[in-house]
């Protein structure tokens, strides 16, 4: 497979050199992605036959993240606009952007999205009362929507350059081939004591719980922050029907935080979404450390 | 025969009012029929290239002609709305790419658009001045909406409620007018375009809220969810969309179900053309699919009815108007009886006399026609103008 990969690439050299090096730069397909797996996902199908971008800054969630008018510029003049899907594009919205070159990667399993009760309610107007629901957005972290995110990606490609399409579908089945490794790795750790009960920090883990069957209650916590003491007097009402043993964190606590818990013989555990540029290591990377991570309260 | 047409031209010279009058009429006579010809020829081929650029439509069952006419020609007339899924539905058969459209609204007179972004390449349509619209509450103008309304990049245009169908519903919103786009000489000039979120704004269907920090987004305790505290959140909805209060605008429901006046359907190629109209074959539907060509064709027959019968009328009216220049002139020869008589003494012949009578006319033809295709050259730039306003309103 590895050779095949080189083989693709020595021959889009090839080409480039034989059709002149304007052409081919000209030609790349220009790929927005709405977060770093998409694009991640991108970059492994379109090798070198696009240019995929981020727009959002490093230091910014995507899911909160809101874009102005020079980022709306540039989505507008791309190719393909790679979504999330599960309302994780809340700007969506709020901004004018080509529909036919949008691509929401999450709609092969719409119906399968899980959906948040009650998040808001208010009232205006004559309407009355009414509640603002949401979706659960973190879907790459099951690993089989995320392969079929992939193949929504891989999809868009060949639609746009059917040409193409032996190189596109190559590079999905060695990405998914990793994806399922994870998925295959993730389902097995977990297997070996199923109901184990485990705490997260940020309601952002629901798809990797349905999945991988997790036992999981959540708080509303950020790493970098003390949570007031109601928080704290609420854990521990949690902790007395939920006796759980580790909590997942998007990223580090603090120490203040980690060290808090661990007096209530909870220890803390990175599990990290991914939703941005990591600044060292790739996707597959990152969901490797997360699962390893894991192993160690699966396996005490 | 130099001097037919010089002794001629004297004699129309010196009875100047009478060669006048005689002239205007002539030149009326040829004028009126050809430009009424120009002027529809000008409505069928600026309507013909418009329903030829828009291969399908899918609307509200119901007049396929005020459907063509409101989705290509921003008519006034109302057409029922379909909803927004019907643009999914199109694109989700693989057959052809769906172009929401919402035509329904006028702000200060010019109609105002919604379009996704793909209607400004479908159509060709890019900025002459400023971008196309980035941001909810922005708009770009048609270069004559532009020209009438007298605005550019960086101006607002208040959009107020003008639809006579829904008092209720639209509130007004201050638009950002981000460009004017180059001439089309479509429709489209006359255009306000909006993004479909925007025109949905103006509908009602979204809003902001004010002081977006007192109603926190999430509300969760840590462990459930709380019960909601509604009343006391502010219920003020903006006018403007300014960068600080864009975050706190949304929509309410399922934007599939939101309205849209139509879709256009620009399918692949013929075979998918036919499957797709396929799909609309059944009658009990809420939708159809028209040819806005087939529609425009019929529509054009209809006015092209009427053109044959103002060429009969003209036909008639000219016949009568040359029967009375033909009075006219042999009127004129019994009043020139004495001046006849003298060029038989001077020793012409009889054929001089009809010689230079036709000389008389030759030039008062030529001059006719002259003045004729003055008015047609001159009125021609109008001619689709003429035609749009007459043919469509
Ligand atoms: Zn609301």
């Amino acid at each position: 497979m590895p050779i095949l990969r080189v083989l693709s690439v020595v021959f889009t050299l090839l080409a480039a050199s034989a059709s002149g090096a304007g052409a081919i730069g000209e030609s790349r397909l220009k790929i927005m992605a709405s977060n770093y797996p998409l694009a991640y996902f991108a970059e492994r199908l379109a090798g070198p036959w696009a240019t995929v971008t981020l727009p959002v800054p490093v230091d910014v969630d995507p899911a909160y993240w809101q874009p102005d008018v020079k980022a709306v510029g540039t989505m507008q003049k791309a190719d393909l606009i790679l979504l999330n899907g599960a309302d994780y594009e809340k700007w969506l919205v709020h901004v004018a952007l080509p529909r036919l070159k949008r691509v929401d990667t999450s709609a092969g399993f719409r119906d399968r999205l899980i959906r948040i009760e009650n998040a808001v309610v208010h009232s205006h107007g004559p309407a009355g009362q009414h509640s603002h629901e949401g979706i659960a957005f973190t879907t790459w972290l099951d690993f089989d929507q995320a392969a079929q995110q992939a193949d929504a990606v891989a999809k868009a490609l060949i639609a746009r350059r059917p040409e193409l399409k032996t190189a596109v579908l190559e590079a999905l089945k060695a990405l998914q081939a990793g994806l399922a490794d994870l998925d295959g790795e993730l389902k097995r750790i977990t297997s070996a004591r199923p109901g184990l009960p485990l705490l997260a920090s940020h309601p952002v883990y629901q798809y990797l719980a349905r999945r991988y069957g997790l036992n999981l209650k959540t708080v509303h916590w950020e790493p970098g922050e003390m949570p007031p003491a109601t928080e704290w007097t609420g854990l521990d009402k949690t902790l007395a029907q939920h006796p759980a043993k580790t909590m997942l964190w998007e990223a580090q606590p603090s120490p203040a935080v980690s060290d808090k818990l661990s007096t209530k013989g909870v220890t803390s555990v990175v599990f990290d979404p991914c939703a941005n540029r990591p600044a060292s290591g790739d996707f597959l990377a990152i969901m490797k450390q997360n699962i390893e991570n894991l192993k160690t309260p699966f396996q005490r | 025969m130099r001097h037919d047409f010089y002794l001629a031209w004297r004699h129309l010279r010196h009875h100047r009012i009478r060669t006048l009058i005689l002239v205007l009429c002539l030149s009326l006579i040829g004028a009126l029929p050809l430009g009424l010809h120009r002027m529809l020829e000008a409505g069928e081929y600026w309507m013909t290239r418009r329903a030829e650029a828009t291969p399908l439509l899918v609307g509200a069952r119901g007049s396929s002609v005020d459907l063509t006419l409101g989705a290509l020609y921003f008519s006034e007339a109302g057409v029922p709305t379909i909803r927004m899924q019907e643009a999914d539905r199109v694109t989700a058969t693989g057959w052809a790419d769906g172009l929401p459209l919402y035509a329904r609204h006028r702000v200060q007179g010019q109609p105002l658009v919604g379009v996704t972004l793909d209607y400004f390449d479908f159509r060709g349509l890019a900025p002459a001045q400023g971008e196309l619209p980035a941001i909810l509450g922005d708009c770009v103008l048609g270069a004559e909406a532009a020209e009438h309304l007298g605005l550019g990049p960086g101006d607002t245009l208040a959009s107020s409620s003008e639809n006579a169908f829904d008092l209720a519903g639209t509130y007004p919103l201050k638009l950002h007018v981000t460009g004017v786009l180059a001439k089309a000489h479509s429709p489209d000039d006359n255009a306000v375009f909006v993004d479909l979120h925007t025109a949905w704004v103006i509908e009602g269907l979204g809003h902001g809220h004010v002081d977006p920090q007192a109603a926190p987004t999430l509300t969760e305790s840590p462990f459930g969810p709380v019960a909601a505290r509604g009343a006391d959140m502010g219920l003020l909805t903006y006018t403007e969309i300014t960068p600080e209060n864009l975050a706190s605008f949304h929509f309410h429901g399922d934007p599939a179900t939101y309205p849209i006046s139509a879709v256009i359907a620009l399918p692949h190629d013929t075979r998918a053309a036919t499957l797709l109209r396929g799909r609309y074959l059944d009658e009990k539907s809420e939708t159809e699919i028209v040819r806005p060509l087939d529609v425009t064709r019929s529509l054009l027959q209809n006015v092209f009815r009427v053109g044959a019968l103002f060429d009969g009328i003209l036909l008639l009216v000219g016949a009568i108007a040359l029967f009375l220049v033909a009075l006219v002139f042999s009127l004129s020869l019994r009043l020139r009886q004495r001046e006849i008589e003298t060029i038989y003494l001077l020793g012409c012949a009889r054929l001089t006399v009809a010689r230079l009578l036709f000389a008389e006319i030759l030039l008062i033809g030529l001059f006719a026609a002259a003045v004729c295709a003055a008015v047609l050259a001159a009125a021609a730039p109008y001619a689709s103008d003429l035609a749009r306003h007459f043919i469509l309103s």
